[in-house]
């Protein structure tokens, strides 16, 4: 080293101009010219104006500083986060090309909540507003602000319409009748609304969903568990890990939004059903309770054990419900 | 004779702003830490967690790290040049912008007006600002070097002159957006691309902010405070200049086990152990320094806040390195480790230096001493310990939640509940709070001390020189 540059300002300057800029240009602009950092998942959609809406509320209330929204190729993540459905092995964590219009990536350095990057297949749409509006309600213990006054807030048409266009400039790819489209999309709708339509988004341009199995009913089958002492204790342990975060730990669901699993009404017509219909919209989801004739919530938000819960599993945890609704 | 009192009223302009956005920040940080444990503190819209955590972060970094940088860049400056600045008007215009755009920042990050890009999410109009504050600061500094009267240009002024350089660079890659309102913009970058540019400004705001400029005062203060010369020159360039050198190409460390892709993060975290060579390069001359005389631990009461600073800086660049590993980040990454670790910079190395760096500085101005050498002390203790009691509490959640995240019974999740592995950080959180009272005594014994000081001062000015009207203060 020229000890003289120790005299040279200018000299000196400019030095430590390009040894900064080596490293910038390796790590930060290179990078850029490369496909892998531009990659997109084939016909993937941009967000509706109400999932945008839903967004910008996201970024504003600063969502990011708690929820993370990649889930990481570890086996407990994928596990934790519903990845370990998805049908292609590579898309059971987070992959690049599904962010291809996060603009700007909002991936958070920090869980105090759970990450959401899965959330679209997580929890039904009807969980998350009443979640939302009062968090300790649902989950008991959790330590999320409460966003009730988002439902207060109407949304502006013109306002989303204006950041779609800016997106559209940044390479999103609105379709201009869909830009057009948008204070008429978002006519009477709040923010909770948007929130809730964003966060029913996420994880969604790829299929994470698992393999369509509709059991059934199989209206004769009597419960092999019923009765049995250590079979309710365990489907009581199954409930609180796989069910209770949208039924609640009592089963008594959300009103208006998540069924309650005890009441004399059950998706929407009084009377019971027997163990066997239990198990089956257990084991198949929405499709199963669609088949049994009982849609429940219009977005079918049931998720499908099948694969998840071992058969006495699910047997199991429908012996303890039995419980319980006798105990009411 | 030349005349500083013009400059040095600048200065300590900056002092009392910076020491002002200081006790703001660590007070919201207790809100915050509220927060965490008790919702019902939580106060929507604008006083909820998620925006304030926002504010406590720019608060601090912006309004105590750059508000202190400024000032104290400054002083070692005009000290290294021998002469004043070469623009002092400019210097004091500047004092007031960056008064008003801190002030401007807490409010908009309070209404939610974000970028959401960790420490730079400020919206597009303050950014505006920000450069511009930027450039005054630079012309300034470039324009008193190139005038000055001293031909060797010490190491601390190759620090500033690094700091000037990539704080530019950085600030205005990252802040390229498309206005999409007056308070609203999108990245012009997108999902990994705009996570790649972001961690790579991210991690070096804290390398340009919270190491550079302030490595810049370790090498001036400790010297001029002991009395003891740097111990070895060849030590201090090799350390600058693989440290501005690596720094940059660490960023991805932040995104490991992200879709980023891997040969990006490897090559991050590869970088980012070598960084452990120059940063012990910055400890090890500190140390030996210090080791001319160890006496001056006693002799001398800002010794031990430069000794401790610089034991912390060591100890963060020994802890950043190991979290980057794939193994260890797999554990921690998302956790409260990494507040934990972010706080040991902060409230160890940064504060300590930043505050004795300051104590050094304002009796100076005065040509007096400090107010009290007593509460300077108790400030060091109060800080320290309310920083360790912070730190590690942090460090424990952090490993106990991650390691509840990743435990599994053969197939199964042990714990698949989220809340319960939450509920675990309940204690550990009002601890940290505890701690953060500790610290923010710490810090208002130190504001304390600082304002007896200048009121000190004042009093001997007008002692000194009756007749004439004492100038405008700046704060």
């Amino acid at each position: 080293m020229n000890a003289s540059i120790y005299k040279k300002p200018v000299a000196f300057a400019v030095a430590a101009t390009v040894v900064v800029l080596a490293g910038t240009i390796a790590t930060m602009a290179y990078p850029m010219l490369r496909p892998e950092m531009h990659e997109r998942v084939a016909g993937m959609k941009p967000l509706s104006a109400l999932a945008l809406a839903g967004r910008d509320v996201y970024q504003r209330e600063g969502c990011t500083t708690c929820h993370t929204q990649t889930v990481r190729p570890l086996r407990s993540e994928v596990l934790r986060y519903g990845g370990a459905k998805a049908q292609e092995k590579g898309a059971q964590y987070s992959i690049a090309a599904e962010f291809a219009d996060d603009h700007p990536f909002l991936w958070g350095s920090k869980r105090t909540g759970p990450d959401l990057a899965f959330e679209g297949w997580l929890r039904p749409a009807a969980w998350h507003g009443p979640h939302l509006i009062d968090p300790q309600h649902v989950v008991p213990g959790s330590n999320m602000p409460r966003y009730a006054f988002l439902a207060g807030r109407p949304l502006d048409g013109f306002e989303i319409q204006a950041h779609m266009r800016a997106l559209r400039k940044v390479g999103v790819p609105y379709p201009p009748d869909e830009i057009e489209n948008a204070p008429r999309a978002l006519q009477g709708k709040t923010e909770l609304d948007g929130l809730v339509a964003y966060l029913a988004s996420l994880g969604k341009a790829v299929d994470r969903g698992g393999a369509k199995v509709v059991v059934g009913a199989a209206p004769e089958q009597p419960n092999p568990m019923a009765g049995n002492a250590a079979a309710i204790g365990r489907g009581k342990a199954l409930f609180a890990e796989r069910c209770a975060s949208c039924h609640g730990d009592d089963a008594r669901g959300i009103e208006g939004a998540i069924p309650s699993l005890v009441d004399d009404v059950f998706l929407g017509v009084q009377g019971d059903l027997p163990d066997a219909a239990y198990f089956a919209i257990v084991k198949g989801g929405s499709d199963a309770k669609a088949a049994l004739g009982r849609p429940g919530s219009p977005d079918g938000g049931m998720e499908a054990f099948a694969g998840q819960l071992p058969d006495d599993g699910i047997w199991s945890i429908v012996a303890w419900l039995r419980t319980q609704k006798q105990a009411k | 004779m030349i005349d500083y009192r013009y400059d040095h009223r600048t200065v300590q302009g900056f002092i009392l702003s910076s020491i002002f956005w200081a006790v703001a920040g660590i007070l919201l940080g207790l809100l915050i830490s509220v927060q965490l444990w008790y919702p019902d503190a939580n106060f929507a819209p604008y006083l909820t967690y998620g925006r304030l955590r926002t504010v406590h972060t720019n608060g601090l970094t912006f309004g105590l790290g750059v508000g202190a940088i400024f000032g104290l860049t400054y002083w070692i400056v005009m000290r290294l040049c021998k002469r004043p600045l070469l623009f002092p008007r400019l210097a004091r215009v500047q004092l007031w912008l960056f008064n008003v755009g801190i002030a401007a920042a807490a409010v908009t990050l309070a209404m939610g007006y974000t970028q959401s890009l960790e420490y730079a999410e400020l919206e597009w109009p303050l950014d505006l600002a920000i450069v511009v504050l930027w450039v005054m600061f630079a012309v300034n500094v470039f324009g008193t070097i190139l005038k000055r009267r001293e031909e060797q240009m010490y190491v601390s002024l190759w620090y500033v002159i690094a700091t000037v350089v990539a704080v530019a660079v950085l600030y205005l890659v990252n802040n390229l957006a498309v206005p999409a309102g007056l308070w609203k913009s999108y990245h012009l970058f997108a999902g990994v691309n705009s996570a790649n540019v972001q961690w790579w400004y991210g991690h070096n705001a804290v390398g340009f902010v919270f190491t550079t400029p302030i490595l810049a005062m370790f090498y001036y203060f400790l010297p001029k405070s002991t009395g003891l010369p740097i111990y070895s020159h060849r030590l201090s360039i090799v350390a600058f200049w693989s440290l501005v050198f690596a720094y940059l190409w660490t960023g991805a460390h932040h995104l490991v086990y992200t879709p980023l892709p891997d040969w990006l993060q490897t090559l991050a975290i590869v970088f980012t152990l070598f960084l452990i060579a120059p940063s012990w390069g910055s400890v090890v001359n500190g140390y030996y320094t210090v080791g001319q005389d160890w006496s001056k631990m006693r002799s001398s009461y800002l010794t031990k806040f430069f000794v401790l600073g610089i034991t912390f800086y060591g100890l963060q660049t020994v802890q950043g390195p190991t979290q980057a590993l794939r193994v260890v980040s797999q554990l921690v990454h998302y956790t409260d480790w990494v507040p934990g670790h972010v706080h040991m910079g902060t409230m160890g190395w940064v504060a300590l230096t930043v505050c004795a760096s300051i104590y050094y500085v304002v009796p100076r101005i005065y040509g007096t001493e400090i107010y009290s050498e007593r509460i300077a002390n108790a400030h060091f203790w109060l800080v320290l310990v309310g920083q360790l009691l912070f730190s590690i509490t942090m460090w424990i959640t952090g490993i106990r939640q991650g390691w509840m995240w990743k435990a599994m019974d053969g197939d199964v999740l042990r714990h698949p509940n989220f809340v319960e592995t939450l509920q675990g950080n309940y204690p550990f959180w009002i601890l940290r709070t505890v701690a953060g009272v500790i610290f923010a005594a710490g810090m208002v014994l130190f504001a304390y001390n600082v304002l007896k000081t200048i009121q000190k001062g004042r009093a001997l000015e007008r002692a000194a020189a009756p007749a004439q009207p004492a100038p405008a203060s700046a704060a």
